[in-house]
């Protein structure tokens, strides 16, 4: 099957740091890839580079097939990739409802998709006309997932879902994650192995702005000593 | 469970409601030349003296201040759009209020027509004008952040205000009288009708601008001003809103400009001068930024300060201060207090306040 999301040895740049140093990722398309790696590793930079918004400067990213390194920001997100950054990234001052207005890409977007949303995130609905700012961390992480559903995205950058929030909260959300997934591709960033070992089918470990190693997240849980090399803190 | 319906009525009383106090500051001010007459026994239209009118008395004289404070008004909301609401900081907002004055001032003294037609077209190009201008502008700078596009459009207002400081057809610094005028718009003759003329702009002014900011286009511009990266990754092309909030911001500085040409019957490089930049900043925060009234509070405020307190003198046992001599540092002062006591200027502390008090069901 091609890969939905095709990313080829990227290099970038944030000022004068060489942060990532050839990074490749494929996303299979409708699974959950998830991007594994200690603090610092550029797990979120690949995500933003993916995006436009730190822009690679070499290297090739290609979303079904076609070319999109070096395209701006808002085209990109247009040809249907919604990226959900992290620390909960909603507009506060807005409402909930106006988050998900804004998120559509064509009129009646959000309408149409209303009732997956509230399926997936039923606090949404109670919470439709409050500001962003006045929702709970888990509520907000809701909200800008669900606003990435608004419009017909068919790959979503999910970055540090569970960042912060109740075992409870984290529970829900993989719940609802998994669901969507039926629906559209995901590249994942997760700290926490257990909750990116319930979702992911396949891996990608950063270190040091390099991708070290790729696979099936099913042979990666029986591996320990893969595990305790990449991903251990002692 | 809970809807989320508008209780049943008619929608022209629920807008009533929610605008209760607007309407009746509205219908106040609409009185106010009247009510200031017959409390000091002066009449709202002048003096007549053979066929024309002397503008002389209370009523008249508090007309002009108004007038001020409703062209400072307009200023300052059209610099709300692109700061409070777009999240843009400009320094050279006064460039699109002096151009306007200055293509006015020109067609309706340096060219052959006819004097209505003269200001018409002359009103319609300086708002035209403003637009591309802001169109211009943004292209060459918005691709700049912050602080960047803000000194860029500082030098850009900069140039304008030399530019016409030194240009012999307008008569350099010294700028030129407006001569000819429509009798019924002239504020020498009819200033009560100027009055009406500037308080209907305030309204449609405030009136577009709350449309704009809570239509779905007013959303993207909000999304932009708390962060435009994000507004981005959802797949606008932020260049583009800015660009227009920008332009549209222009083009209401330039109509305030045509009001305080016609106001002052006489255009001048002080139109371009760095204080209808600063002046309109600062109403704007006083006032709230990104607050729907808060730029005509501000204004308001500022300039009644000014009106009152600039002639003024101050008694220290036996040492008189002149306060006009002190006047910047007593507005410094002033400033610093409003920022202290209402971080969020006047309307949005005490929207914010308000919001605490009576938590949303």
């Amino acid at each position: 099957m091609t890969p939905i999301l095709e990313v080829r040895d990227i290099h970038t740049f944030i000022g004068q740091f060489h942060i990532l140093e050839g990074v490749s990722v494929s996303v299979a398309s409708g699974g959950i890839t998830v991007l594994l790696g200690r603090n610092g590793a550029g797990k979120t930079t690949t995500l933003r580079s993916i995006m436009g918004l730190t822009p690679p400067t070499r290297g090739s990213i290609q979303f079904e097939g076609n070319p999109i390194q070096g395209k701006s920001t808002h085209a990109i997100a247009q040809m249907g990739i919604g990226y959900v950054p992290e620390h909960r990234a909603i507009f506060k001052g807005l409402t909930v409802r106006e988050n998900l207005i804004l998120a559509e890409r064509k009129t009646g977007d959000y309408a149409r998709k209303a009732d997956f949303i509230f399926e997936l995130f039923p606090d949404l609905k109670r919470l439709i006309e409050l500001p962003g700012g006045n929702l709970s961390g888990g509520q907000q992480q809701m909200l800008a997932v669900a606003r990435a559903l608004v419009p017909d995205n068919r790959l979503l950058l999910i970055d540090e879902p569970s960042e912060g929030l109740a075992p409870v909260i984290i529970e829900q959300l993989i719940a609802a994650i998994q669901r969507l997934a039926d629906q559209v591709s995901v590249l994942l960033v997760e700290q926490n192995f257990r909750v990116a070992s319930k979702l992911a089918q396949s891996y990608v470990i950063i270190e040091e702005g390099h991708s070290r190693v790729n696979g099936a997240m099913n042979e990666l849980v029986g591996d320990q000593s893969l595990i305790q090399r990449y991903l251990g803190v002692a | 469970m809970k809807t989320m319906q508008a209780p049943n009525q008619p929608t022209w009383r629920h807008w009533l409601r929610g605008n209760a106090f607007l309407f009746i500051l509205l219908i106040g001010l609409i009185l106010f030349p009247f009510i200031v007459g017959a409390l000091t026994d002066s009449s709202p239209f002048g003096v007549p003296r053979g066929d024309r009118m002397i503008m002389r008395g209370e009523s008249v004289r508090w007309q002009s201040v108004l007038i001020e404070v409703y062209i400072l008004a307009i200023l300052a909301m059209s610099y709300n759009l692109l700061f409070g609401f777009t999240g843009v900081i400009s320094f050279g907002h006064a460039l699109f209020f002096g151009v306007a004055g200055y293509v006015l001032g020109l067609m309706l003294e340096f060219t052959a027509i006819e004097t209505g037609w003269a200001l018409l077209l002359g009103a319609l190009a300086g708002i035209a004008i403003c637009g591309v201008l802001g169109l211009v502008v943004g292209l060459v700078t918005l691709r700049l952040k912050g602080v960047y596009f803000a000194i860029f459009t500082l030098a850009v207002a900069e140039m304008a205000f030399i530019f016409f400081g030194r240009w012999q057809l307008t008569r350099a610094e010294d700028g030129f009288a407006i001569t000819e005028l429509p009798l019924w718009l002239d504020p020498s003759q009819n200033r009560l009708n100027f009055y009406y003329v500037t308080l209907i702009a305030v309204v449609i002014t405030f009136l577009f601008i709350r449309r704009l900011v809570n239509s779905p286009t007013g959303a993207v511009f909000k999304a932009i001003r708390e962060n435009e990266d994000r507004a981005q990754s959802m797949g606008f092309n932020t260049l583009n809103y800015k660009l227009l909030s920008l332009t549209i911001a222009g083009m209401l500085a330039g109509a305030a400009g045509l009001l305080q040409v016609i106001l002052n019957k006489k255009v001048g490089p002080e139109l371009l001068g760095v204080s209808y930049t600063v002046d309109p900043l600062l109403m704007t925060i006083i006032g709230g930024i990104g607050t729907f009234s808060g730029p005509i509070i501000g204004a308001g405020g500022l300039h009644f300060l000014d009106v009152f307190l600039r002639d003024a003198e101050l008694n220290l046992g036996g040492l008189v201060i002149d306060i006009a001599n002190i006047w910047a540092l007593l507005l410094g002062i002033i400033f610093i207090l409003t920022v202290i006591v209402f971080p969020f200027g006047i309307i949005g502390t005490w929207q914010r306040w308000r919001a605490r008090r009576k938590p949303p069901a």
